[in-house]
């Protein structure tokens, strides 16, 4: 049972804070802080009183408090004084603001510290109006930073990690593994001790769920239970991490941070095909690509010498922005915005960092400046895309992605073509050598080439000028003719079939053969899927800073870099889109690694080290454990960047495994459970709850990748938010039952059935989790939900034993995994005789109840028996335990 | 199992759900239902505890977003030099090569396009009102009117976007994202923030509203507006599936908790309370939505004071009577959006048109709040994004397809109730009604005032994002003192 050692340390130490620097507010302020203070000393800072961390302890205060004035932004920069760099700070240092008298007394002598203190509002820093002030807890750890002579200097996220050493813990027995050290040695000094192990049916589910995003069989459950070998918990795993279901699962957060979704957004939310990208993610984590493969290729795949077909594919992520092509929108504008999203999504997922700020000005808080951020904006600013509304949704450059049917078939209709082509051309020379200005043209050109000039028939380019006539054939068949033969039209094409019909019957016929075999050819083309890609124009586009970020507005030309702050480009690569997204993954870069990891916790323990996942800067929230992010982030690029190897560490740990019970000191001492004296326990992220109905109810299809499916969705959705454009046509039969990352996606009005979800617009990298009466309403009444539950109470008659107390405890265990007591076991066969006697009552309600949703039914079944037991089921899948990870 | 560890976890469980007699009770609910899994509330509705910052004049706010832009021109700003000036082009030291929207920024003809249906002053106040908005010029005098309101936006999703959220990009929390978070929601049973969209009968306008209007930004997302729809479930999922009735459902959601009330007492963790309340809460709303739209007890005088289109879900007049119920129950805060008023070449037409579904229904709303008590306590604001420009778009010749350009550099709004001045005209525009002649109102001071009207300092309502004090009116606004009552 965890406990709290040092309770009266701290209650002692919070209370003797004390206001040691005079001011007339301060009473009222410590009388009002005193709470906050109290909650804040116990979040932590307690632990290292004695010593004050320039990193941890001082420089978010100054962030808050005096980079506005004194920070990053040039612009708004007061007395030449900055407090963001190791450079300023040592300036400020020369000029004796942090100065001690002889005695080591700091208030004597810093003039820092005498401005920050002074009651005369003339004086004090910062001013009176500025808004937050400090507090004088923050002052008094400022005194003692400088007392400790004001060390320090670079924030911590921008200073590559270090392997730190594995700490000494109270209980070497413990851990499992380096992370268990790292978490240990923490409770140790919170005075908490581990939670047990959780029950082993409810550890599988927990990992069941966040490895595949599914819950475990029965029979996995009762193989796990049953498996007494020591390592039957890390065969599991292995099992789990080779599923094919695993690449699903871990999926759906970065569906969200790529902001992915089947149409454009904004006015007329056009379709495109993105799906393939959607794919390529699949496979490449079921494939545990590296994760520094896996940046480089979505991020500059096109470049990579001889890229591959998949690798072009990838750089689809640098495509998924939404995309505003309304009439009357000046395009130049639309592709400045789609570039600032590339930027700034880029920024949010591999550098933790909010870049939006520096769109229009220096960044207030984080060494990122406006000319850096352009500069980084050049990287992404040479793609051929332009603003404009091209084809509907799918805007150029595109790339065609025929099946291997689809190759081959064109492969050869390509060929007859060309041999039905040059019959022509011989036949045209011979008999009709007499015409003057006939020009002759090759066909030619790649896959890419070949689809745009057959997607636009009647191209004029090679029409003769000349406008001679030949006796007997009119101008317009001249022209027809001058015309190259691959360059025809189909008028052209038409045209001459009518003159030539009666006269030249054997020219007719192959005309045809030619018209028939393009027609062919075309229609498979357009049947070939097409998605949207990178590529890199030879000139490059000039980069400009943007005043106040608009479109139209240059300012100074700037080329593409990466910030001052952070480690530079290799001098000998060149200066694109792929150097740059290699560099992010260099094992040197201090930021990549650790946000990465930090999302990945966040993904097995609801949130990360550092809150804010997309915040690692100064005004980020500060790190939990910095060491275990720092072990974590140097054993991902020690391992090849090994995601699968990070996933196992991190769900073979003891910490992962302990029990999520929540006991009344651990609801006192850390509700939020940052320490992680227990396990992982929150409800489980709308998606997956689908699909976990879906599975209990044994109707998930397993189909994977392809275009996206459209699940039941309440009539009218799209039609209203549309104004009657588009209107939801419900797919039918198995694509119902396809997990949730397929269904369809459009971005101005997502599925219904999904909540608190990221709403695929921009780029989100945080998890979200609120409760309303809406969530509920979804879980008890949505079609898929109810018809689960109908499924899977014709599972539970047939496969749940003959007796209601035997079928009950089927149902709850399917869900739950664990058996349920005997007071649970009561209430559900209670409730199941109170409901047998109503449907049994009213065969209309229960004939009602048992039709929902198009999944056939066991027509043999009593519809008072499966009405009865379809409630039930509802019931079981609403169940707290069932709606949780725990 | 441990005989002291269960007592413990039961004193907790008590301690969660003791602060009403019943585990169920309301208070509990409440409070369950608004604590954020990240932070703590700790008032009973749910809102902040340092909130409000003054006493309120208003507790609720009802803001009828006229989507498309109304010609304040044609409805309000009156200007006799506009009638002398018709036809002739509108003096250019007036337009001065204001930026235009792409509709207009071609046409070199501006010629001055006078109302198209006369104005006139009414009531005690003496404001003025189109002969097109007869019900809204019988209740001037209840009205507040704002005529020097302008923006810097000229299209329309950036500029409600600006005013409902103070940021013309997408992504900050709206004003009933913002009000909800602070002040919590009155009402246990409905949502706190609800949202309703209308349109013209003739679909003139293709403006779709997007989502992001009723964001909740970076707050939890539980303080997005609830979007009513006009067919189908009035909110998603609302209905229990067939065959299930709610006797029934009753049942299963009373073994439901206490199933989970065992797994509370076992496990101890209190977002299993907050799961408990969550369904509850649900249940009562399935029966207070249904009672809320059925409209069966409403006198026929007052349906007939709406208007024809009442009784037709999803109309403007529809969600103006619902907007009444909605303050009724406590919501905080209905948006109410219509759009249709986007006139760039069918102002002859359906400019008379739109009055004739709006104009009731805007005035049925103030005057039945007021009947009932509620109007000294519920604010209400008409309004548009931008307003029109005086000068014509098309050709003088072509009347039929007269119509006039987005004109962001000065428009009308009005408000009622909730602590304004009524029979204020507040703020004045120049002799064309072009630009602001005196006392400019931005969106951003507009908020500003809404905000210290529910009891809010503007400046003082902030959420921190992305290391940022973000707040509802940016880095800007000023509350307009003059039209405080």
């Amino acid at each position: 049972m965890p406990i709290c050692k040092d309770r009266q340390a701290i209650e002692t130490s919070a209370a003797d804070v004390s206001p040691r620097f005079p001011s007339p507010s301060v009473p009222c302020l410590m009388r009002s802080l005193l709470p906050t203070l109290l909650t804040l000393w116990f979040a932590g800072d307690w632990v290292a009183a004695a010593e004050v961390d320039f990193s941890r302890d001082i420089r978010p205060i100054l962030s808050d408090t005096c980079f506005r004035c004194h920070g990053p932004d040039a612009d708004t920069r007061e007395a030449e004084l900055r407090f963001d760099t190791r450079e300023g700070l040592e300036a400020a240092r020369a000029a004796g603001l942090f100065d001690k008298d002889v005695a080591g007394n700091v208030a004597a002598q810093s003039e820092f510290l005498r401005r920050i203190s002074s009651s005369d509002d003339d004086e004090r820093m910062p001013p009176p109006d500025a808004d937050p002030q400090l507090t004088p807890r923050q002052i008094e750890r400022i005194s003692q930073w400088i007392a400790a002579g004001a060390k320090g200097g670079e924030h911590w996220a921008y200073v590559a990690p270090v392997r730190p050493a594995r700490p000494a813990v109270s209980d070497p027995q413990w851990p499992r593994n380096a992370i268990d050290a790292f978490i240990l040695a923490r409770l140790d000094a919170e005075g908490l001790t581990p939670s047990a192990p959780a029950e082993r049916p409810r550890l599988l589910r927990r990992v069941t769920l966040d490895l595949t995003g599914v819950p475990p069989t029965i029979a996995e459950i009762d193989a796990f239970v049953a498996d007494v070998s020591p390592d039957a918990y890390e065969r599991a795993v292995e099992r789990l991490l080779a599923s094919p279901h695993y690449g699903e699962r871990m999926a759906w957060e970065w569906l969200d941070a790529a902001r992915y979704a089947d149409t454009s957004g904004f006015q007329g939310d056009p379709e495109r095909t993105m799906w393939p990208w959607r794919d390529w993610l699949i496979d490449a984590l079921n494939a545990g690509m590296p994760f520094d493969a896996f940046t480089i290729e979505q991020l500059a795949g096109d470049l990579l010498p001889n890229a591959t077909r998949s690798q072009r594919v990838a750089t689809g992520f640098c495509r998924n922005n939404m995309h505003n092509g309304e009439g009357g929108r000046i395009p130049e504008e639309t592709r400045v915005e789609n570039v600032f999203d590339r930027t700034e999504t880029m920024g949010a997922i591999w550098l933790g960092t909010t870049l939006t700020c520096a769109r229009c000005h220096d960044h207030k808080y984080d060494p990122f400046t406006q000319r850096e951020y352009y500069q980084l904006f050049a990287f992404f600013n040479n793609t051929s895309e332009e603003g404009g509304s091209f084809r509907g949704g799918r805007i150029p450059p595109v790339m065609p992605l025929p099946t291997e049917e689809q190759s081959a078939e064109l492969e050869s209709l390509k060929e007859s073509l060309a041999a039905v082509a040059a019959d022509l051309e011989k036949w045209e020379q011979e008999q009709l050598a007499k015409i003057d200005g006939a020009k002759k043209g090759d066909a030619s050109g790649d896959d890419a080439a070949e689809k745009a000039a057959d997607g636009s028939p009647g191209s004029d380019s090679s029409a003769s000028p000349e406008k001679e006539t030949v006796t007997g054939v009119p101008d317009k068949v001249c022209e027809a003719l001058a015309a190259a033969i691959s360059e025809r039209t189909d008028d052209h094409l038409q045209l001459l079939i009518d003159h030539f019909t009666e006269k030249q019957p054997s020219y007719v016929e192959q005309l045809k053969a030619f018209q028939e075999t393009r027609e062919r050819r075309k229609k498979i083309w357009g049947q070939v899927v097409e998605t949207m890609v990178m590529d890199e124009r030879d000139d490059v586009r000039e980069t400009f800073i943007l005043q106040r970020g608009t479109y139209n507005k240059p300012d100074e030309k700037v080329v593409a870099a990466v910030p001052a702050r952070l480690p530079q480009l290799p001098p000998d690569r060149p200066v694109n889109r792929l150097s740059f997204a290699q560099w992010l993954v260099d094992p040197a870069h201090p930021l990549t690694a650790r946000v990465t990891m930090n999302r990945e916790w966040q993904r097995f323990f609801g949130t990360g080290f550092v809150r804010t996942a997309e915040d690692f800067g100064s005004q980020g929230d500060k790190p939990t454990h910095p060491q275990l992010l720092d072990w974590l982030a140097t054993e991902l690029v020690r391992s090849g960047w090994d995601m699968k190897h990070l996933h196992r560490l991190i769900v073979t740990s003891a910490t992962y495994r302990q029990s999520s019970r929540v006991s009344p000191e651990l609801q006192e001492h850390d509700p939020k459970n940052q320490w992680l004296a227990r396990g992982p326990r929150y409800r489980m992220a709308s998606w997956m709850l689908r699909d976990q109905a879906l599975a209990l109810g044994g109707l998930m299809n397993d189909t994977q990748r392809g275009p996206s499916v459209k699940p039941y969705q309440p009539v009218g959705i799209w039609a209203e938010a549309t104004f009657g454009k588009k209107t939801y046509q419900q797919d039918h039969g198995a694509s119902l039952y396809r997990r949730s990352l397929y269904a369809y996606w459009r971005r101005i009005v997502g599925p219904t059935m999904f909540f608190d979800t990221a709403k695929r617009q921009t780029c989100e990298v945080n998890a979200i989790r609120t409760n309303t009466p809406m969530h509920a309403l979804t879980t008890m009444n949505e079609i898929a939900f109810v018809e689960a539950a109908r499924a899977m109470a014709q599972r539970v008659l047939a496969e749940g034993g003959t007796t209601d107390e035997s079928r009950a405890t089927y149902a709850f265990r399917l869900a739950t995994a664990r058996h349920p007591s005997s007071e649970e076991q009561r209430i559900l066969t209670q409730r199941l005789g109170t409901l047998r006697t109503h449907y049994g009552a009213d065969a209309e309600a229960a004939s009602q109840l048992i039709q929902v949703g198009e999944s056939p039914r066991d027509e043999s079944l009593d519809p008072a028996e499966h009405a009865a037991f379809t409630g039930l089921c509802l019931m079981i899948l609403n169940l707290d335990e069932t709606l949780t990870k725990e | 199992m441990n005989p002291i560890l269960d007592a413990h976890v039961l004193q907790t469980r008590r301690q969660l759900l003791g602060r009403s007699a019943s585990a169920l009770g309301a208070a509990a609910l409440g409070t369950l239902l608004h604590e954020d899994t990240a932070r703590g509330d700790s008032t009973a509705n749910g809102g902040l505890p340092d909130l409000p910052h003054h006493f309120p004049k208003a507790k609720r706010v009802i803001y009828l977003l006229h989507n498309g832009a109304p010609s304040h021109v044609d409805l309000y700003d009156h200007k006799p030099r506009i009638l002398e000036w018709h036809g002739k082009q509108i003096p250019d030291e007036v337009q001065g090569g204001r930026r235009l929207s792409t509709m207009t920024s071609g046409q070199t003809a501006r010629p001055v396009l006078k109302p198209l249906a006369p104005l006139r002053p009414h009531g005690e106040s003496g404001a003025w009102v189109s002969d097109l908005l007869p019900h809204t010029a019988a209740i001037v005098d209840d009205l507040c009117f704002i005529k020097s309101m302008h923006t810097d936006q000229v299209n329309h999703a950036p500029a409600i976007t600006h005013f409902m959220t103070g940021f013309q990009r997408p992504g900050r929390p709206s004003m009933g994202a913002w009000l909800t978070y602070g002040l919590g929601s009155d009402t246990q049973e409905l949502p706190g923030f609800v949202v309703m969209t209308s349109r013209d009968k003739e679909a003139t306008c293709g403006q779709i509203f997007y989502d992001y209007y009723w964001g909740n930004g970076f707050l939890p997302s539980k303080y997005q507006g609830v979007k009513f729809r006009g067919v189908g479930d009035p909110v998603l999922y609302l209905s229990n599936p067939q065959g299930m009735s709610r006797a029934v459902r009753r049942g299963l959601l009373d073994d439901l908790a206490r199933l989970n009330e065992i797994k509370l007492n076992e496990f101890g963790d209190p977002e299993i309370a907050t799961r408990i309340a969550q369904y509850e809460m649900a249940y009562r709303m399935q029966a207070s939505v249904p009672d809320l739209t059925d409209f069966s007890n409403e006198p026929q005088h007052i349906l007939d004071m709406y208007g024809p289109d009442v009784t037709r879900t999803g109309s403007y007049a529809y969600n103006c009577l619902m907007a009444r119920r909605l303050a009724e129950r406590g919501v905080r805060f209905v948006q109410l959006m219509h759009a249709g008023w986007d006139q760039h070449r069918n102002l002859t037409t359906q400019l008379a048109i739109q009055c004739q579904d709006t104009d009731a229904p805007s005035a049925a709303l103030v005057t039945d709040l007021k009947q009932r008590g509620l109007l000294d306590d519920t604010l209400i604001i008409w309004g548009g994004e931008f307003g029109r420009t005086p000068f014509l778009q098309g050709k003088i010749e072509d009347r039929a397809r007269w119509g006039r350009d987005h004109h962001p550099y000065a428009f009308t709004i009005w408000m009622a109730g909730g602590g304004v001045q009524p029979g204020l005209t507040y703020g004045s525009s120049d002799d064309f009604a072009h630009n602001v002649a005196e006392n400019p109102v931005s969106a951003h001071d507009l908020q500003a005032t809404i905000l210290h009207l529910l009891g809010i300092d503007h400046e003082r309502l902030t959420y921190r994002f992305q290391g940022r004090h973000y707040r509802l009116t940016d880095i800007a606004g000023n509350v307009v003192g003059p039209v405080l009552a």
